[in-house]
C-alpha cells in the first residue's frame, strides 16, 4: 500500500475526527444532533477564505474558530437553551432549518463559485516522509488535528471543567442536582464544538475546494462517524472518524467507483453487529 | 414525554373485552369509520373538480407537483404521527421507485402500467431492507440512520459505475411513447390536468389506507409503542414487527408518489434522492402539521405554491429554513395542527358553557 494514500487517509480522518468530536460533545450534553454542523464547517472555510485573502492564513486559523465560537454561543443561547425542555427531535429539526439558512446566507455573501485558498507560504511544497514526497500542508493538518485530539481528551479527562462536561453528558439532571451549572457547561461545549467545526473548515479550505455543497457532503459523513462511534461518545467518534477516513481513501485505490459507499457499508455492518455503536452504551 | 411535534392527543386505550364495551360505544365506533370514510370520499370528489377551477396550465402543473410531493410528506407524517419517528430517508423509496420506472421502461421495455407496479414493489422492498436496519433505533439515531442510508442511494446513483443505469448527474429521460398508463398516453400523462385525477385519487386512497391503519387495533399498538416501548414489550407485544410494518407501509406510499412523478415528468435525476428533497418533504409535512392526517398534504401543496412565488432569486432554501425554524419554535403542531387545536378549544369551551348534553361522547382522537 502506498504511503501517500495512507497519509491522505489520515488527513481526511483528521478532519472527520475534529468535526465529529464537536458533534458528539454537543450531542452528549444537549441530546441534540446538530444538523447545522456541516454548515458551520462550511462557514469556517468561507471565513478562512476571506481572512486569508485580506490578512494571512495564520490569522484565519485564529479568526475563523473565534467567529464560529460566537455563532455557537448564539446557537446555544437562542435555540438550545430556550428549547431544552422540548422534544430533542424538534430541536434537531430546528438545527436542520438553521443549516439551510446558514448555507444560503453564505452563498448570498460569497457567491456560488468554487473558491480556492492557497496553502500558507513555506508549506506549499512537499516534504519527504520515509522516502516519498508528501504535501507539507497536509502534514500540518494531520499535526494540528492529532495535537488537538490529544489535548481535548487530556482536557476532558484531567481538568475540573472536563469532569463537569463528562458528568453532564452522562446524566444532565443528576449533575445539575450535584451543583454543576449545566447551562454554563453547555454554553462552553457548544462554543467549543462550533469553534472546532470552524477550525476544521479552515484547515480543509486549502486542500479541498470551497464550494456551496461542501457542508452537506461532510455532514453526512460526520453523522455516520458519530453513529458508528456510538452516539455521544467522543473517543468513539474520534476513532471512527480516523478509521473511516483511512478506509475510504485507501479503498479508493482498489475500487474507485465504490469507495464513496464505504462509509455506508461500514455503517450497515456496525449496525448489524453492534446497534449501539462501537463505544456506545446499550440504551 | 409529551409529543409536541406531532401534536398527537393523549393516548386513551379503552379496555378491549366485549363485556366492557357498551352497545352505544360500538355504534359510535362504527359511525366513526363511516364519518371518516365519508369525509375522505367527499374530499376526493371535490378534488376531481380542481382541473376545472385552475385555469392556467402553469398553476395546474404546480398543484400537481404539490400532490406528488404530498405522497412523500404523507408517508413521513404517518411515521411521525404514529411512532414519533422522523425519517429523512424516504427519498430513497420515492426516488428509487421513480428510477425503477425509468429503468424498467428504458432498459426492459416495460409498458408504463407494468413499470408503475414494479416500481412500487421495488420501492417497498427498499423500505423493507432499510426498515430491517433502522427500526430498532429511535429518536435522533433513527433520524441520522435514515438520512445516511438514503444518501447512500444518492451517492450510488451519481457514480460512474451507475451511469448505464441512472445516467449519473445527467439523469434519465423516459420514453413513454411505447404504451399507456391507465388509458393515458404519453401526452396525457405529461398534461397536468389529465394526470390529475389519477394522482389525486391515488393520494386519497393512500390517505384512506393510512387513516384506517392508524385507527385500527394495529394503530393503537403503534401509539402504545410510541408512548412507552418498554411497557408494550412487558405487556407481551412484539414491538419491532409493528414498527417494521409501519415503516414498510409508509415506504410503499412514498414509492407510489415517486412512480407517479416519473410518469408525469418523464425524467428522473439524482435530485429526487437528495438531501434537499428529503428536507423539502419534511419541511412541508411539519409546516402543514404532523399530527393531522391532512397536514402533510396541505403542507406539500402550500410548499410548492410558495416555492413558485418566492424562488425568484434562488433563495428558496433560505425561506424554507426560516419557515421550518419559526414553525417549530412558535407553532408546534404546524398550521393544520394548530388550527385543529384552536377549533377544539372553542368547541370544548362552548360545551362547558352549555349544560352537559346527553349526546354520545365524541372521540378525542378524531384526526381525519
Amino acid at each position: 500500500m502506498d504511503l501517500t494514500q495512507l497519509l491522505n487517509g489520515i488527513a481526511l480522518g483528521s478532519l472527520l475526527m475534529i468535526l465529529s468530536s464537536g458533534l458528539a460533545m454537543i450531542y452528549g450534553l444537549r441530546g441534540v444532533t446538530n444538523f447545522a454542523h456541516g454548515a458551520l464547517y462550511m462557514a469556517g472555510a468561507y471565513i478562512a477564505y476571506s481572512v486569508a485573502q485580506q490578512v494571512s492564513f495564520w490569522a484565519a486559523l485564529i479568526a475563523a474558530p473565534l467567529v464560529l465560537a460566537a455563532l455557537g454561543a448564539v446557537l446555544e443561547l437562542v435555540f438550545f437553551r430556550r428549547l431544552q425542555h422540548r422534544n430533542h427531535i424538534e430541536v434537531g429539526l430546528v438545527t436542520f432549518g438553521l443549516a439551510m439558512i446558514i448555507e444560503r446566507v453564505i452563498v448570498i455573501i460569497w457567491g456560488e463559485r468554487t473558491l480556492s485558498v492557497d496553502a500558507p507560504p513555506g508549506l506549499t511544497g512537499t516534504t519527504s516522509v520515509l522516502g516519498s514526497d508528501y504535501p507539507s500542508y497536509r502534514l500540518l493538518v494531520i499535526g494540528i488535528a492529532l495535537a488537538l485530539a490529544v489535548g481535548l481528551v487530556y482536557w476532558l479527562r484531567k481538568s475540573r471543567v472536563g469532569l463537569h462536561i463528562r458528568a453532564a453528558s452522562h446524566d444532565v439532571e443528576t449533575s445539575a442536582i450535584l451543583g454543576i451549572n449545566v447551562d454554563r457547561v453547555s454554553l462552553l461545549v457548544v462554543c467549543i464544538g462550533a469553534a472546532l467545526a470552524g477550525l476544521a473548515g479552515t484547515l480543509a479550505a486549502p486542500y479541498v475546494s470551497v464550494h456551496p455543497a461542501m457542508g452537506v457532503a461532510i455532514l453526512i459523513q460526520v453523522l455516520i462517524v458519530v453513529v458508528i462511534g456510538g452516539a455521544g461518545s467522543i473517543g468513539g467518534a474520534m476513532l471512527a472518524g480516523m478509521a473511516l477516513g483511512i478506509l475510504q481513501t485507501v479503498g479508493a485505490i482498489w475500487a474507485p467507483s465504490l469507495s464513496v459507499l464505504i462509509p455506508y457499508a461500514a455503517l450497515v455492518v456496525v449496525l448489524l453487529w453492534r446497534p449501539q455503536g462501537l463505544a456506545g452504551k446499550r440504551a | 414525554m409529551t409529543d409536541n411535534l406531532t401534536g398527537a392527543p393523549e393516548l386513551t386505550i379503552t379496555p378491549g373485552g366485549s363485556d366492557s364495551q357498551t352497545r352505544l360505544g360500538t355504534i359510535a365506533r362504527h359511525r366513526h369509520w363511516l364519518v371518516g370514510g365519508g369525509i375522505i370520499a367527499v374530499i376526493t370528489l371535490l378534488g376531481l373538480a380542481v382541473p376545472y377551477l385552475v385555469s392556467s396550465k402553469f398553476n395546474m402543473g404546480l398543484v400537481l407537483d404539490g400532490v406528488i410531493l404530498a405522497f412523500l410528506a404523507l408517508s413521513i407524517g404517518f411515521l411521525a404521527r404514529h411512532l414519533g419517528l422522523i425519517s429523512l430517508g424516504h427519498t430513497a423509496f420515492f426516488g428509487g421507485a421513480a428510477y425503477t420506472v425509468g429503468i424498467g421502461i428504458g432498459r426492459w421495455s416495460m409498458t408504463p402500467t407494468v413499470a408503475f407496479v414494479v416500481a412500487v414493489v421495488v420501492g417497498t422492498l427498499l423500505a423493507l431492507i432499510m426498515g430491517v436496519l433502522v427500526v430498532r433505533s429511535t429518536g435522533m439515531t433513527f433520524l441520522m440512520l435514515t438520512l445516511a442510508l438514503g444518501q447512500a442511494l444518492y451517492q450510488f446513483s451519481t457514480q460512474r459505475i451507475a451511469i448505464p443505469w441512472t445516467g449519473a448527474h445527467d439523469g434519465l429521460q423516459i420514453d413513454l411513447s411505447g404504451g399507456t398508463f391507465l388509458g393515458l398516453t404519453q401526452k396525457s400523462m405529461m398534461n397536468a390536468a389529465l394526470f390529475w385525477p389519477v394522482a389525486w385519487v391515488l393520494l386519497m386512497v393512500c390517505a384512506l389506507w393510512l387513516w384506517i391503519t392508524g385507527r385500527s387495533r394495529f394503530g393503537t399498538v403503534l401509539e402504545g409503542i410510541r408512548e412507552n416501548e418498554e411497557r408494550m414489550r412487558f405487556s407481551g407485544f412484539n414491538t419491532d414487527l409493528p414498527r417494521l410494518i409501519a415503516f414498510v407501509v409508509s415506504g410503499c406510499v412514498a414509492s407510489i408518489g415517486g412512480a407517479l412523478f416519473a410518469l408525469n415528468a418523464a425524467y428522473v435525476s439524482p435530485e429526487l434522492l437528495s438531501f434537499t428533497k428529503a428536507g423539502d418533504a419534511l419541511t412541508a409535512a411539519i409546516v402543514g402539521g404532523l399530527g393531522v392526517l391532512a397536514g402533510p398534504i396541505f403542507g406539500a401543496i402550500v410548499y410548492v405554491l410558495a416555492q413558485s412565488r418566492f424562488n425568484t432569486s434562488g433563495n428558496l432554501h433560505l425561506y424554507t429554513g426560516i419557515a421550518l425554524v419559526l414553525v417549530l419554535m412558535f407553532l408546534p403542531g404546524g398550521i393544520l395542527g394548530s388550527l385543529e387545536k384552536w377549533v377544539r378549544g372553542r368547541l370544548s369551551r362552548r360545551r362547558q358553557a352549555t349544560p352537559p348534553s346527553t349526546s354520545e361522547p365524541s372521540s378525542p382522537e378524531d384526526q381525519s
